[in-house]
């Protein structure tokens, strides 16, 4: 069996195989203070004052506007206090950061759970081998009322990533190498195992940045397994040893090249953090280079959560970071949202280690170039874009 | 057995390009449905002259991006009977099947062209393009799906069978 199947197996308590479509019992079911307000809305419209399924499975997460930006999310962030009131569910209001992340760090979050939320990274706790999907309203909808859900198992691809990364070589230049050579629509429908050399080394906060982006390759989830013995639809096999460091360049997570390939290029911002890259390690990675300098640009930190930026504070990390001239924000998604503070004017060039570089996502006109923690580290201490060994 | 002309749509269509986030405020649905497929290009033709029953023919990743569901209402409110599509985004599939909306795919979609008029047998996954006289063979929906949109949508669906 496929790692997928395994999961939802125990979940469902029979043999289930990919192509099946089954009802899957649910652990967890999570909103945000987007999209949280409208299923909320539509929940009263269909059921009522009608119980949970259990309050202590649905959880609301405040992780975009945090602190509230206008009037309008203000009220929407009233809608989910006064929902979670009245029927008990579990809140994170604005002082805690990233969804998924901060799950996790409360426990909410088990090997072998079925998880279901509105972000479409929900699935990145596939790298603490639980089941997780992004999905829409009614989905919600009907998981905060029934508990459950219905899938449709996918079939799974394997990737082997063997060897020994080189120095600046992380988590996030492998997935980017990986999405430059399967395309956005490289794992469309399927699940994910990662396994191979680098899997361990990488450790859970390069886990995380792997499983984060298999959504970019239209992935459903993504998970680690070093023995998998299942029915795999593809394996592909990649030798990383001698990847340099890697960037995507606008307006595609696909469109990634060699860093050295586009250095020099001038940049006005760079953005550190986001559900992919704010984990502790990724800011001590992006520290390390950054001390003892000045940035050329402006350089945005930003922790996924409260746990992760008071780790940081502990070990100097903040110091480090306002020394080097950087702004540091509260925990949340911050930059990766559109109309959060920290915009771009049109014509700017932005280097950001998040996870998408849509077009207009940060302003009209704007680029994004995605990237690792040290690479863009040592992009701001240039204002241009830098391979982080060449500082 | 669902039955209609056909309209053409690309690759990679985005739910952004299906229903443009500038409306995501709108709630009335009929007003929704008058920005179908609006961020796509070439899409004028589409807008001025679809007619319910029709059906959409895509190609491949169709409803990538976000996961809203205002992309399957205003679908569904011009009236499309079905989309058949080479492959599509899963959380857009789960989102039409939940709203009620008949989504098959199918390797042949280039095989189609604009205009023809099909039919589509969503529970053996067959379409028959009759003046052509040529059969595609896309996967079938399984009855739970089918069940799901015979009741209007996941919503009326688990109300009735809990």
């Amino acid at each position: 069996m496929t790692v997928i199947e395994r999961i939802l197996s125990n979940k469902v308590g029979r043999e289930v195989h990919a192509g099946e479509r089954i009802w899957v019992p649910l652990d967890l079911v999570t909103m945000r203070d987007f999209g949280g307000p409208n299923a909320i809305l539509e929940y009263k419209e269909n059921f009522g004052d009608a119980s949970l399924f259990d309050p202590n499975k649905v959880a609301i997460t405040f992780d975009l506007h945090i602190p509230p930006r206008n009037e309008k999310v203000a009220r929407n962030q009233q809608i989910c206090r006064e929902f979670a009131k009245a029927t008990g569910a579990r809140l994170f209001d604005i002082n805690q950061g990233i969804g998924q992340h901060i799950l996790w760090e409360h426990g909410m979050v088990q090997e072998g759970d079925a998880i279901i939320g509105t972000d479409s990274h929900m699935n990145l706790l596939g790298a603490f081998g639980a089941f997780a999907s992004g999905v829409g309203t009614t989905d919600i909808v009907a998981g905060m009322r029934y508990g459950k859900f219905w899938y449709r198992v996918p079939k799974t691809i394997k990737i082997k990533l063997r060897g020994k990364l080189k120095k600046f070589v992380g988590a996030k230049d492998v997935i980017l190498w990986v999405l430059k050579n399967l395309g956005t629509d490289g794992a469309i429908n399927r699940a994910v195992e990662f396994n191979g050399d680098i899997i361990e080394p990488i450790g859970i906060t390069g886990r995380i940045t792997l499983a984060s982006m298999v959504t970019e390759l239209s992935g459903e989830i993504g998970f680690f397994e070093s023995n998998g013995e299942g029915e795999y639809k593809k394996v592909y096999e990649f030798d990383v040893s001698d990847i340099s460091p890697q960037i995507a360049c606008p307006h595609s997570p696909n469109n990634v090249k060699d860093v050295k390939n586009v250095a020099g290029t001038p940049i006005d911002q760079v953005f550190i953090g986001s559900c992919t890259n704010g984990r502790y390690e990724d800011l001590e990675q992006a520290a390390k280079i950054l001390e003892g300098r000045k940035v050329k640009t402006r350089l945005i930190v930003v922790p996924a959560s409260t746990k992760v930026a008071q780790e940081a504070l502990k070990h100097g990390l903040y110091e480090i970071f306002f020394d080097v001239g950087a702004v540091v924000v509260n925990p949340g998604c911050s930059l990766c949202t559109t109309g959060h503070p920290g915009i771009l004017a049109p014509g700017e060039r932005m280097v950001s280690t998040s996870n998408r570089n849509f077009i207009g996502k940060l302003g009209k006109g704007g680029e994004i170039w995605l990237a690792s923690p040290q690479t863009a580290a040592a992009s701001a201490i240039r204002g241009e874009i830098t391979e982080p060994g060449t500082l | 057995m669902i039955k209609g002309k056909v309209w053409k749509f690309g690759d990679n269509i985005d739910t952004d390009q299906i229903y443009p986030g500038k409306y995501l405020p709108l709630t009335d649905k009929k007003e929704m449905a008058r920005h179908s497929m609006e961020g796509v290009p070439e899409a004028e033709k589409f807008i001025k002259n679809v007619k319910p029953g029709d059906i959409m023919v895509v190609g491949k990743n169709f409803g990538c991006g976000s996961s809203r569901e205002h992309a399957v209402v205003t679908i569904k409110g011009v009236g499309i009977g079905c989309i058949i599509a080479e492959s599509f985004a899963s959380i857009f599939y789960r989102n039409a099947i939940n709203l009620g909306l008949p989504v098959i795919e199918c390797p042949d979609v280039k095989l189609i062209k604009e205009g023809d008029y099909i039919v589509v047998d969503p529970a053996k996954g067959e379409i028959i393009n009759p003046d052509k006289n040529e059969n595609y063979k896309g996967l079938p929906l399984s009855g739970l799906e089918l069940e799901i949109i015979k009741t209007e949508g996941l919503l009326n669906y688990l109300k009735k069978h809990g």
